[in-house]
């Protein structure tokens, strides 16, 4: 299947199906609603055969470029029948499984995440452990048939409606670093598992506490080697800040777009907006050829650092800006429109802070692209 | 042109720009071919010799050959262009009746020239001129940067002697300029940011490195993102070459080379505020270099008020 005729095919199923996929619900919805919009849609895509374009046969794909899965999802945030952030979790937790699990239990998992059967976590950050990632406490215990692990993981998107978990614990000495850690793919239903979604200012509990409580996990669960978490991580890194980042372009660009359409006159600064517009043409353009190294077999790395600075400082411009034009909105509006725009600005003020801050990003620039070495 | 010869013909332009400036540059280009790849390859021969020239803070006249050709007037007698006056991209002449009224600036390349193009406005059309540069009056200019070698052209009353060529899609023709600026412009601003992370690992200050302190990394850090932010936007403007792709792309660039000019200043401190350094040139030359066909504010302004007259965003490159 070649780009041209995907994307032939893709926007004629969305016209087709427009009613099918669009939300039931009004403005931003709840997390609720949005996650049941979300696995309908990823039903019936996976049905009509697009979900599962640019994933391997292996794993219940059809193969092809991992520029069909690009622009499926351009296409489904760019028309407003999926949020991107937690469309783009796929993006994030499949390659993972396809590297690291044995391609039996990939195969087992990675279809139904895709027809949107089920929700997967990624446990990663604790409350000891934000940008300092390698420093991670939730240990791992061996036993005789796996793991017992026993510890707290904080801003773990979605968990409350997961059923999976990639979950980085600590398998080493405590003081061994990035060395010691090694990642397990945990069924959330386990006994000692307990989940306490944290309210947050935009409005939807997107993220949520994690504690483990001697939680029993199989061998065969294990992702990559014992000790090997640290390299899991590093490589679901760039998939974080490349498909799921191109996802995003699309949704920024549609925001924008309505902006521009209905902010009442006078109120959008010319330089500024000028500004967002350039920034955000340049992120795309940033992130197509990002797209299109990925899709010629190129090992994506630190250079993301780059696109992920550019994502957030686009969003951010381009949200500063919905603020000021619609600040009437922003500050009192209570229609579903005026709450859509509130929740969406007040969500661009984490854009610097998750999946690695920006100041994280900038020392991975500073050490890796500039080589300016370690900074002590 | 595949890998490897793109390769050589990197590695000799690199050596032309580093070797040599001015006049003998644009001997040395000749002498390699560049002309020739230009009208072979022109994304190649314009994206390297431009960021080349701008990482060497040479001069040449190499925007006159890439206009002229954009003009389609290669195999004229004009081997030298007129540029619109500094933050200016409307056309630097005038018709007026019989005579030619001039007023924008020359690289140094144009008194070497003995027929320029001047593109002027004549009511609502544009034409194409070609003038003996003997008719322009041309004025030295030191100003910020005197090593680039820039004259002020005017002339009060050119009289024309042949008929002027209309000229359709001057738009163009400035698109074409930006970008090659852009290309100038990201090359400065490497070499800016070269000297700064050199001077960064070097330095010793409380008996470690500057470069290991994070207000100083985050500068520079800052300082390669803005660099590649124009970096993007170029590409694109080649693969889009619309003229609103390339004034974004030059209005990015001219942006980042200030991004670069005030960051990799502060790290190079004292030094850095010596001409002792080669700082302060690359410094010099991003601030007359985004000034040319538009600066970064004026073409964000323009980008802006555009969007708020049509309600319609620049269309992005599909994927």
């Amino acid at each position: 299947m070649e780009l041209d005729e995907f994307r032939i095919g893709v926007d004629a199923w969305i016209a087709e199906n427009n009613e099918l996929l669009r939300p039931a619900h009004q403005g931003v919805g709840t997390l609720d609603q949005q996650m049941v919009h979300l696995s309908a849609v990823k039903r019936l895509a996976y049905d009509a055969g697009w979900m599962r374009w640019g994933w391997p046969i292996e794993v219940g794909g059809l193969g092809g470029s991992n520029l069909l899965r690009a622009y499926l999802g351009e296409a489904l945030t760019g028309h407003d029948i999926v949020e991107p952030g937690i469309y783009s979790m796929t993006e994030v937790l499949a390659p993972t499984m396809i590297d690291y699990a044995t391609p039996k239990l990939a195969a087992t998992m990675v279809p139904r995440l895709l027809r949107g059967d089920e929700t997967w976590c990624q446990g990663f950050s604790e409350p000891g452990t934000g940008s300092n990632l390698a420093a991670l406490q939730c240990r791992a215990t061996r036993t005789d048939d796996g793991w017992r692990v026993s510890g707290q993981k904080v801003w773990t998107s979605l968990a409350q409606y997961a059923q999976r978990c990639v979950l980085l614990t600590r398998t080493g000495p405590a003081d061994s670093a990035h060395r010691g850690i090694t990642a397990l793919f945990v069924d959330m239903d386990t006994p000692g598992i307990a989940v306490r979604p944290i309210e947050t200012m935009h409005g939807a509990p997107e993220f949520s506490e994690v504690f483990f409580d001697d939680v029993a996990v199989p061998l065969d669960r294990t992702l990559g080697d014992e000790g090997q978490g640290w390299a899991v991580a590093m490589d679901l890194l760039p998939y974080e800040r490349s498909t799921a980042l191109w996802h995003r372009a699309a949704y920024l660009h549609r925001r924008l777009q309505q902006l521009i359409e209905t902010a009442p006159p006078g109120s959008l600064d010319p330089i500024r907006l000028g500004e967002a517009t350039q920034i955000l043409y340049a992120f795309r353009a940033r992130s197509r050829a990002t797209q299109h190294r990925l899709a010629t077999g190129e090992r994506l790395g630190a250079e993301t650092s780059i696109d992920k600075v550019l994502v957030a400082t686009a969003e951010q411009a381009v949200f500063e800006l919905v603020e000021e034009g619609l600040a009437a909105d922003i500050t009192l509006g209570d229609d579903p429109a005026a709450a859509r725009w509130r929740s969406e600005y007040l969500y661009s003020r984490a854009a610097t802070i998750y999946g690695g801050s920006a100041e994280i990003q900038r020392n991975i620039i500073a050490r890796r692209l500039l080589e300016l070495g370690n900074d002590r | 042109m595949d890998a490897p010869d793109r390769e050589l013909f990197e590695r000799s332009l690199r050596h032309a720009t580093e070797h040599h400036s001015g006049a003998a540059l644009d001997e040395a280009l000749d002498e390699l071919g560049w002309r020739d790849a230009l009208v072979e390859d022109r994304r190649v021969a314009v994206s390297l010799l431009f960021e080349l020239i701008g990482a060497a803070n040479a001069s040449a006249g190499a925007l006159e050959h890439v206009l002229v050709y954009a003009l389609g007037l290669q195999g004229s007698s004009a081997t030298a262009v007129v540029l619109p006056a500094s933050g200016e991209w409307i056309p630097p002449g005038v018709v007026d009746g019989e005579r030619l009224l001039v007023n924008g600036i020359g690289l140094s390349s144009l008194e070497r020239s003995e027929h320029a193009v001047v593109v002027a406005r004549d009511g609502d059309r544009d034409m194409a001129v070609i003038v003996p540069t003997a008719e322009l009056r041309l004025t030295p200019v030191a100003g910020l940067d005197p090593w680039l070698g820039l004259v002020q052209v005017t002339a009060d009353g050119v009289t024309l002697t042949s008929a002027p060529t209309p000229l359709d899609g001057w738009a163009d023709v400035v698109a074409v300029g930006r970008v090659a600026i852009g290309h100038e412009l990201v090359g400065a601003s490497r070499a800016l940011l070269s000297l700064a992370c050199t001077h960064a690992r070097e330095r010793i200050q409380f008996e470690r490195p500057i470069a290991t302190f994070q207000a100083v990394r985050h500068r520079l850090a800052d300082t390669l993102v803005a660099i590649e932010t124009a970096d993007a936007a170029l590409a694109a403007a080649w693969e889009d070459p619309s003229p609103q792709t390339a004034a974004m792309a030059k209005a990015l660039a001219g942006r980042g080379s200030r991004v670069a000019a005030r960051h990799c200043q502060q790290v190079l401190a004292g030094i850095g505020f010596t001409t002792e350094h080669p700082l302060h040139r690359y410094v010099r030359r991003a601030l007359v270099l985004d000034e040319l066909f538009g600066s970064a504010r004026t073409l964000t302004r323009e980008l802006g008020d555009d969007l708020l007259a049509n309600r319609r965003l620049p269309p992005p490159l599909p994927l």
